[in-house]
C-alpha cells in the first residue's frame, strides 16, 4: 500500500501552512520527514494522515483520492502517532490499546479473541508486557509513548505516521523506539527533530516554511548547504569510528 | 362578579356627615408608624399611593383629589370611583419606579406591601424616601403582628384582624384631618363586619366543615399558592367557625394538591383578578383545573359545586373583606351540609 | 481472569446483556419508592393496589383521591424524574466525552440560560398572548440559545480537535451570559418581585406540576438519547485521546460531535422545557459512575442513565417529604447533593 500526495497545499485565512507538497512515500520503506520549528511538518502529516483536510491538492492512499474515502476505512489501513497524546481518563493500557481496533468493530462485527490476540501482540512489540493494567496517568512520557504506538500498531496498519515520537524522551527511550520503528514491517512516515536519527530513515524529506525543498537518501540530501540554509547550522559529516556510518557534528549556529 | 360592592349608603355617610361633630387634629401631629415616627405639619396635599388598598381607603375618606399618583392594582376600582380613578395617573400596574414616585413630589407616600417600599422594598426603602424628604405611611395590616422577611409573602405571627384596618382608617383621617369621615366609615365597617360575623356563626356549620383559599398557580398543574393560617381568609374562616386545610403559617404558601385534595375540603374559594401573569390567575382556567385535573375533580367540594368566587383583592387586607365575609356566609348558607 | 472470562465480559451482546439484568429490576424498585412515599401518608398496598388496578386491570376498591393520586401524581412524577434524570445524566456524559473537559454539563451549552429567557419571556413579557405555555416558551428559548452558541462557536472557528472543544465551551460561557443578562433584563423592566421569585421557584427545578401527558415528550426523548449513546459507544470511547485520535481512528468526527451534541441540546431542552433546570444531575452522574464502572462508554452509559434515574426520584422523594406540607425546588435538593459530591470527586482525582 502506497501514500502520495499531489501539490498538496493547506492555509488558514491568509497564512499558508503548507503549498504545493508532492511526494509519493514507498511501500515498506522508513521516510524521515525534517525541517526547522514551522516548517510544516505536523501539518502535513495530519494531511497525509486524512485528518485534517487540504485546502488544495489531494492525499491517495494506494490509488485511491482519501477524500472519497470513509475515515474508517482510511484508518484500517494507516495510523498515526499524535505528538501530544493524553487523557485525563482513568484508562489502563490495555484499553488505550484496545482502542486501536475502534475501525475494524461494528455492530455486527463485535470483539472476538483475535482482537484480543492482536492487542497482544502490540503491546508485546512496543514491550509493555505486564503493563496492561497499568493506568495512564501513572506512566512515564517513555511509556505513554510506547501505548500509542501499541494503539496504532493494533490497528494493523499498513502505513505509520508518527509525530516527533522521541520528543521529550530520554536518550534510551529515544533509540528503542527508533529502532522499534525501524524494524516494523510497515511502511513509515517519522517526523523527526534529530537529524542523526533521521539518518536512521531509508530516505528524508526536507521541508523549509510549508514547502518539500528536498526529497532523497539521507546521504545525498542532508548536505553542508542543505544545513546551512535550511537549518541555519554549521556542520559536518564525519565517519563513526565505532560502526562506520555517518554522523553529523555540528558547530554552531547561524555562521555568516 | 361585581355583587359584592361597598354598601350604597357609605359614600352618602360619609360625604353627609356634618352632622356628626367633627374632631379637628392639631398639627404637628406625630404618629408611631412600623418602626417609624412621623410629623406632619398639615394635612398632606399630594399623595401617591402604592397599593390599590390604600388607594381606595383614600377614596372612602374623600381623599381622591389629593392623590397624584398610584400602582400596584389587582381588580378594576370600586365601580363609584371610576371617574375619579380614570383621572389619577396610574405610575404602573405592578412596581413603579423609586424616581417615578418621587417625581409626583408627594408630601406622603401610603404603601400597601413592605415589599414595595420597606426594608428589602423592590421600589425603595422607607430611608430613601425619607432622606429625599419624603414621608411614608405603610398600612399598619402589613407590619404589625407580620413580619415580611419570613416566607415569600411574609408571616404573620398572629391572625389577622380587622383591628389593624380599622387603625389604618383612624390613622389617614387623622393625617388628613378628616376624622369625622373617618368615624363614619369605621362605624359603617363595623356594622357590616358584625352583621356578616353574625351571619355566619347563625350558619351553625357542621363540625370538621373546612375550607381552602386558592389565590393562583405558578403553572396551572402545579403547587398552587393557597392561604396559610393567619392572614385575612384565615380570619374569614375564623370567623365562620371553619378550618383551613393549610397548615402553613405563611401568607401565600405554595402546597401540593396531593396534600390538600388528601384534606378534602368542603368548600373552595377561588380569587378572581385582572392580573394574566400566571394561567391560573384566570378564574376559568382554575374552574378548569379543578373540573379536570385527575386528584381534584376527586375533591368533595369540586364534586358538589362548593366553589366560591371572591375578588382576589378581598382576600388581602382591605375593606372588601369585610364584604367578602358576607358573602362567602351567603354561598355556606346555600349548602346542604349537613 | 481467564481469556475466556475477558472475552464474554467484552463482547458487546454480553454487556447489553449485563445491564438488561441489573437496570430493570433497579428501575422498578426506585420507581415503586417513588410512588408510595410523598407529601401524604399513603400504606404500601393501597399503593400496591392502585397500580395493580391501572397496570394489569385489577379490580381492587380504592379510594378515587388515592387511586389519583398514586398513578396520576405520584407515579407520572417517578416516570418524568427517572427519564429526566437519564436524559440529563447521558448529556452530560455525551458532552464531558466529546468536549473533553471535566466540567462540561448539559447546560453549559446556554441551554439553561436560554430556557429561562423563554420561560420569562412568555410569562413576564406575555409573549405568545397565553396562547404558549412556559414549557413550549422555554424549549423554544433553549433551542434559540443553543443555536446562537452553536452558531458562535462556528463562526469562531474551531475545526477538529482541542481547540473546537475550547471554542465551544467559550462560546457556551458567553451564550449563557447573554442570556442570562436577557433574562435579569426582561425581569427587570416588567417583572414585579412577586413574579421574579415565582420564576426564581421554576428555575431551580420543579417537578409539582409534572404529569402524564409530560411522558409524551420525555419518555421519547430519553430514548433518542439512549439509543443515540448506545449506538455511539465505540465513537465515545475513541474520543479519549481528543478528537485528532478519534479521526485517525477512523470516527467521523464532525459527524459524531455535531450528532450527539445536537442530541444532548435537545434532550436537554425537552427536560428543561418539563422541569426547569435542575443542576448537577448532568455534571456529577458521570464523574461518579465512572469512578464505579471506569471509562469505557459500553458500562457508563447504561450506568450513568439508571443511576441519573435513581437520583433524581430520589432527590424528588426528598424535595417532597423535607419539609412537611410544602414542597422544596428539586434543583435545591440536587445541588445540595451533588455540591459535596463533586468536591469528593475532585479532591478523589488529585490523589490517585
Amino acid at each position: 500500500m502506497s501514500l502520495s500526495c499531489n501539490a498538496l497545499g493547506w492555509s488558514v485565512k491568509e497564512k499558508t501552512i503548507v503549498s504545493d507538497a508532492t511526494l509519493k512515500v514507498r511501500t515498506g520503506e522508513m521516510l524521515g520527514l525534517v525541517g526547522p520549528n514551522g516548517s510544516g511538518k505536523s501539518s502535513l502529516l495530519r494531511m497525509l494522515a486524512g485528518i485534517q483536510k487540504p485546502s488544495s491538492g489531494r492525499v491517495c492512499l494506494g490509488e485511491t483520492p482519501m477524500s472519497n474515502m470513509r475515515q474508517r476505512d482510511i484508518a484500517r489501513k494507516l495510523a498515526l502517532v499524535e505528538q501530544h497524546a493524553n487523557t485525563e481518563d482513568r484508562i489502563t493500557v490495555r484499553e488505550a490499546v484496545e482502542l486501536g481496533r475502534t475501525p475494524f468493530l461494528t455492530a455486527l462485527r463485535t470483539w472476538r479473541s483475535e482482537d484480543d490476540a492482536i492487542v497482544a501482540s502490540a503491546l508485546a512489540a512496543v514491550d509493555l508486557k505486564g503493563f496492561e493494567d497499568r493506568l495512564w496517568h501513572t506512566l512515564s512520557g517513555g511509556e505513554r509513548q510506547r501505548v500509542q504506538i501499541a494503539r496504532a500498531l493494533a490497528q494493523a496498519p499498513d502505513i505509520l505516521l508518527l509525530d516527533e515520537p522521541t520528543n521529550h524522551l530520554d536518550i534510551g527511550h529515544q533509540l528503542a523506539i527508533l529502532h522499534l520503528v525501524r524494524g516494523l514491517p510497515v511502511t513509515s512516515v517519522i517526523a523527526l527533530h534529530d537529524l542523526n536519527q533521521a539518518l536512521l530513515c531509508d530516505r528524508i524529506c526536507v521541508m523549509e516554511a510549508g514547502r518539500i525543498v528536498a526529497l532523497g537518501a539521507p546521504s545525498e540530501i542532508l548536505t553542508e548547504a542543505r544545513l546551512r540554509d535550511t537549518f541555519g547550522v554549521c556542520g559536518h559529516f564525519m565517519t563513526d569510528p565505532f560502526d562506520g556510518t555517518a554522523i553529523i557534528r555540528f558547530h554552531s549556529a547561524r555562521t555568516g | 362578579m361585581t355583587k359584592h360592592l361597598i354598601a350604597p349608603g357609605v359614600m352618602a355617610l360619609v360625604l353627609t356627615s356634618t352632622a356628626v361633630t367633627a374632631q379637628q387634629t392639631s398639627y404637628p401631629l406625630t404618629i408611631a408608624n412600623c418602626g417609624h415616627t412621623l410629623t406632619f405639619e398639615g394635612p398632606p396635599e399630594n399623595t401617591v399611593a402604592l397599593g390599590q388598598s390604600t388607594t381606595e381607603l383614600l377614596y372612602l375618606l374623600g381623599l381622591g383629589d389629593t392623590v397624584s399618583g398610584t400602582a400596584v392594582w389587582f381588580n378594576p376600582v370600586l365601580p363609584q370611583f371610576e371617574e375619579l380613578n380614570d383621572g389619577i395617573e396610574r405610575l404602573a400596574d405592578n412596581d413603579p419606579s423609586f424616581e417615578s414616585v418621587v417625581n409626583k413630589k408627594p408630601d406622603l407616600v401610603t404603601v400597601m406591601y413592605e415589599w414595595h417600599v420597606g426594608p428589602e422594598g423592590i421600589v425603595g426603602t422607607r430611608e430613601m424616601f425619607h432622606d429625599v424628604g419624603v414621608p411614608t405611611y405603610v398600612m399598619p395590616t402589613e407590619c404589625e403582628k407580620k413580619d415580611n422577611l419570613v416566607g415569600l409573602d411574609g408571616t404573620r405571627s398572629e391572625l389577622f384582624s380587622t383591628d389593624q384596618l380599622y387603625k389604618s382608617i383612624a390613622q389617614l383621617s387623622e393625617i388628613y384631618d378628616v376624622q369625622d369621615r373617618g368615624a363614619a366609615l369605621i362605624e359603617d365597617l363595623k356594622a357590616s363586619e358584625s352583621k356578616a360575623i353574625e351571619k355566619a356563626s347563625g350558619l351553625s356549620l357542621p363540625d370538621g366543615t373546612s375550607g381552602l383559599f386558592w389565590f393562583s398557580s405558578a403553572e396551572i398543574d402545579t403547587n398552587p399558592f393557597v392561604a396559610g393560617q393567619k392572614g385575612v381568609p384565615a380570619y374569614m374562616m375564623d370567623k365562620l367557625g371553619v378550618e383551613n386545610v393549610v397548615t402553613s403559617d405563611e401568607e401565600w404558601p405554595s402546597v401540593g394538591w396531593e396534600t390538600l385534595a388528601k384534606a378534602d375540603p368542603t368548600f373552595i374559594v377561588i380569587a378572581e383578578m385582572d392580573r394574566r401573569r400566571f394561567p391560573a390567575d384566570d378564574i376559568e382556567k382554575k374552574r378548569e383545573f379543578l373540573m379536570n385535573d385527575p386528584v381534584a375533580r376527586e375533591m368533595a367540594a369540586v364534586k358538589k359545586g362548593r366553589i366560591i368566587t371572591i375578588d382576589a383583592h378581598a382576600m388581602s387586607p382591605t375593606v372588601r373583606a369585610i364584604y367578602a365575609l358576607d358573602q362567602v356566609a351567603d354561598a355556606l348558607a346555600g349548602y346542604d351540609l349537613k | 481472569m481467564t481469556v475466556i472470562d475477558r472475552q464474554v465480559s467484552r463482547s458487546v451482546s454480553g454487556r447489553a446483556w449485563h445491564w438488561a439484568v441489573i437496570a430493570p429490576p433497579v428501575l422498578l424498585i426506585a420507581l415503586m419508592a417513588g410512588t408510595a412515599l410523598g407529601e401524604t401518608p399513603i400504606p404500601w398496598d393501597v399503593v400496591a393496589q392502585v397500580l395493580a388496578n391501572k397496570m394489569f386491570g385489577a379490580d381492587y376498591p380504592v379510594d378515587r383521591i388515592d387511586e389519583g393520586i398514586v398513578w396520576n401524581y405520584r407515579f407520572a412524577r417517578a416516570v418524568v424524574a427517572a427519564c429526566c434524570g437519564a436524559g440529563l445524566a447521558l448529556s452530560g456524559v455525551v458532552l464531558q466525552a466529546l468536549l473533553r473537559n471535566a466540567l462540561a454539563d448539559p447546560y453549559l451549552l446556554g441551554i439553561s440560560a436560554g430556557a429561562s429567557s423563554g420561560a420569562v419571556a412568555v410569562t413576564v413579557m406575555g409573549i405568545g398572548a397565553g396562547a404558549v405555555s412556559l414549557s413550549v416558551g422555554a424549549f423554544a428559548g433553549a433551542i434559540f440559545a443553543f443555536g446562537f452558541v452553536a452558531m458562535l462557536a462556528h463562526a469562531a472557528g474551531g475545526g477538529a480537535g482541542l481547540r473546537a472543544a475550547g471554542v465551544i465551551v467559550l462560546a457556551g460561557i458567553a451564550g449563557s451570559q447573554l442570556f442570562s443578562a436577557l433574562t435579569a433584563f426582561m425581569i427587570a423592566k416588567s417583572a414585579s418581585a412577586e413574579q421574579a421569585r415565582g420564576i426564581m421557584f421554576w428555575l431551580m427545578g420543579n417537578l409539582s406540576g409534572v404529569r402524564w401527558s409530560d411522558t409524551i415528550s420525555v419518555i421519547p426523548a430519553t430514548l433518542i438519547g439512549l439509543f443515540a449513546c448506545l449506538a455511539n459507544v465505540r465513537a465515545l470511547d475513541a474520543f479519549t485521546f481528543g478528537a485528532d485520535s478519534a479521526a485517525s481512528l477512523g470516527i467521523a468526527v464532525r459527524r459524531v460531535q455535531v450528532g450527539l451534541i445536537g442530541v444532548a441540546a435537545l434532550v436537554t431542552a425537552v427536560m428543561v422545557s418539563v422541569t426547569g433546570s435542575i443542576g448537577f444531575v448532568g455534571l456529577v452522574i458521570p464523574h461518579a459512575m465512572r469512578r464505579i464502572v471506569g471509562t469505557r462508554h459500553s458500562a457508563l452509559i447504561p450506568a450513568s442513565a439508571l443511576a441519573g434515574a435513581v437520583f433524581l426520584i430520589a432527590a424528588d422523594v426528598i424535595s417532597r417529604m423535607i419539609i412537611p406540607g410544602q414542597v422544596l425546588p428539586i434543583g435545591v435538593v440536587t445541588a445540595l447533593v451533588g455540591a459535596p459530591v463533586f468536591a469528593l470527586i475532585l479532591i478523589g482525582r488529585r490523589t490517585v
